[in-house]
């Protein structure tokens, strides 16, 4: 008798749906079992935070900001190309956000000022996924490791401006910049312990219109999805794959970048020092959004508000003093393990042959 | 003179830390397996190190468990990717974040006992001791590390079955070589150095613990690794560099207004510089990642 592992005829049927859903719940079982085997947690308690995340209003921010991530994300890995730069790039967009606020005259119009910090954050977001994109289609230098490595690189960069030439006055010994000008802040909802502002929500809504269109509705989109199936027949139609990866990325980098400029106006405010442990590593958990929607943009509001809950259950036990960031990366970990696992199984099913 | 000496001498624990997570990252992708798991267990190896020190009271058994546990996460990442039809980097950065998290959960509660015991006996200290003695004693470690693995890889048969599974293992196959065992082997070796490493950093260089210590640092190693080829020797030069450059990153402040932001920024820095440089240069034969490196090994029918 073998155990062997064989491609399916056709994929599994629901498996864009059944495949997720398990993962998500084998995860979350695992990260559970964990808890309570090292923290002594009792997982009813776990199971009662997660609950509270799905209808705190705070989990809305995450919501929106991952949905925009996820999105972004989709767009360069439906052409397989593997942005994890995202964490990086938001850090490019909030520093060029910051520039804007902080030194330059633009803030004293709101409109303007505003406009101008997102326009910037696209720009470098989308040049530091640009770079990552040229190494990849000239020099066929892995994308996925020089993004990694860029993500600290933008870390240092912002780190450095911080404590040096961007120290704020006015920081109580603090090491971080001061207050952008309230004049740029983003308007939050009139609702009461609502955090979610207007802005983010038009940056959401355009966002997935843009990606709609992109991806379905222009020849940029059939490329970019032939991209991630059969470059060889890309090529051979003659179309210029350097320059559509280097695109891919770009786009992806812009829209990451605007996230950071997002933050910085939305609730943060400031940066402070080292940024690497003042942001929600949302840059990170977009990849497991981006992965669990299986590249389906209908699918990725529904996994970015899932994640997110999870992610406000992980705060919501640090304030039970457990750490909130460590049961993120523990359940982020637990259902990406699953989850890579169990999509195998979409594609290949487990045969047994006798003899 | 006595003065440089020991100024070398006190490079020894960044330099050792470093070097072995290198060395043993370079080994294990040598056979072919993309390895972006490092980081996470680079700093679940250094939170094991932690623990392990303070509720056992012993560092060299510290080290032990540590390379124990990375190797478990080498052997499981190994056979993920090589028996299933998996993405290397997928299946690398969800082990990845499964070790920050494990990690964070297996350090924060130690740091309660290690102020409990610290309450009762003053003494106590989980580190091993910085004498001139021991920093001789991790350089020698590193070398013979060096040697055996450059051994390994050039003059054995293992060493060709290794290098064979990385840049073709469908050929490397049907020639005999079983990829599988091969990966295992690499990866329990490489992960091993890589717990050593994480141990070292956490028991000679930075002997302390908050949350998020030693994250990142993978990442640096990671970066060395790729700045020299993968090349036991040449990764040796590298971390001399950065080491140097890490160890002393607040005097060359101090001296010559630099700032340690530019000083972490240089290795990541140089990892995008040297693989540029190997891809455009005749550097490209000796020192270009393995043909096969991430790819997925997959024969359509195979037992499981």
């Amino acid at each position: 008798m073998r155990v062997t592992v064989v491609r399916r005829v056709k994929p599994l049927p629901l498996g864009n749906v059944l495949i997720p859903s398990l993962s998500i719940i084998i995860g979350v079982l695992l990260a559970s079992l964990v808890l309570y085997l090292l923290m002594n947690i009792p997982p009813s308690q776990f199971f009662t935070y997660i609950g509270e995340g799905f209808v705190s209003l705070e989990t809305l921010r995450d919501f929106i900001l991952l949905t925009i991530l996820g999105t972004a994300l989709i767009i360069s890995f439906k052409g397989a190309v593997w942005n994890i730069g995202a964490e990086g790039q938001i850090a490019m967009g909030m520093l060029a956000a910051a520039y804007v606020a902080l030194f330059t005259n633009l803030s004293s119009s709101p409109v303007l000022g505003k406009i101008m910090m997102v326009v910037l954050a696209l720009i470098l977001g989308g040049a530091w996924g640009l770079i990552a994109g040229i190494l990849k289609a000239y020099l066929s230098i892995d994308e996925v490791a020089s993004t990694l490595i860029m993500n600290y690189v933008a870390y240092y960069i912002l780190n450095y401006l911080v404590r040096g030439p961007w120290k704020g006055k006015h920081t109580y010994g603090y090491i971080r910049t001061d207050l952008i000008p309230e004049s740029v802040y983003f308007s939050t909802l009139p609702i009461r312990g609502i955090t979610i502002t207007y802005e983010e929500i038009l940056l959401l809504v355009i966002t997935l219109v843009f990606a709609y269109i992109l991806l379905y509705k222009t020849a940029l989109g059939v490329r970019i999805r032939i991209l991630g199936s059969n470059p060889e027949a890309l090529k051979a139609a003659g179309v210029n794959v350097k320059l559509l990866t280097i695109t891919l990325l770009a786009i992806s980098g812009a829209i990451s970048g605007m996230v950071g400029a997002a933050q910085l106006a939305g609730y943060l405010h400031r940066i402070s020092y080292p940024i690497e442990t003042h942001t929600p590593y949302l840059g990170y958990t977009a990849i497991l959004v981006a992965w669990l929607s299986m590249l389906d943009l209908r699918a990725v509001p529904i996994i970015a508000f899932i994640i997110g809950s999870l992610n406000q259950a992980g705060r919501l036990l640090q304030i039970a003093g457990v750490g909130g960031i460590a049961v993120t990366y523990l359940f982020i970990g637990t259902i990406l393990v699953t989850f890579t696992i169990l999509r195998v199984f979409s594609e290949y099913r487990i045969k047994l042959i006798r003899g | 003179m006595d003065t440089i000496i020991q100024s070398i001498l006190a490079v020894a624990p960044a330099f050792t830390a470093y070097y072995l997570t290198a060395l043993g990252h370079g080994f294990f992708e040598k056979s072919g397996v993309l390895n972006l798991a490092i980081d996470g267990v680079f700093y679940l190896s250094v939170a094991v190190a932690y623990a392990s020190a303070v509720y056992m009271g012993n560092p060299y058994i510290a080290i032990l468990i540590s390379a124990l546990t990375a190797s478990i996460f080498g052997i499981l990442l190994a056979f993920i990717v090589t028996k299933l039809p998996i993405s290397h980097g997928a299946a690398g950065l969800s082990l990845m974040f499964l070790g920050y998290g494990l990690g964070a959960l297996i350090g924060n509660p130690a740091v309660f006992r290690f102020r409990e015991i610290k309450m009762i006996n003053i003494e106590f200290s989980i580190n091993i001791p910085r004498t001139p003695l021991t920093n001789v004693a991790l350089f020698t470690v590193s070398l013979v590390a060096c040697l055996v693995l450059l051994y390994i890889l050039k003059g054995t048969k293992l060493g060709a079955a290794i290098r064979a599974s990385g840049e073709d293992p469908h050929a490397a196959s049907v020639l005999g070589i079983d990829v599988l065992k091969i990966r295992l082997l690499a990866g329990t070796i490489g992960y091993a150095l890589i717990g050593i490493g994480a141990a070292i950093f956490e028991l000679v260089w930075l002997p302390t613990w908050q949350q998020m210590h030693g994250m990142g640092h993978g990442w640096i190693a990671f970066a060395i690794s790729l700045s020299s080829g993968r090349h036991p020797v040449l990764t040796m030069l590298t971390s001399t560099a950065f080491a140097t450059l890490l160890t002393y990153q607040y005097l060359l402040q101090a001296a010559y207004n630099l700032s340690p932001e530019i000083a972490k920024m240089t290795p990541f820095i140089a990892a995008i510089a040297a693989m540029t440089i190997f891809m455009v240069t005749p550097l490209r034969k000796k020192l270009s990642p393995p043909l096969s490196l991430g790819k997925i090994f997959f024969k359509e029918e195979r037992t499981l």
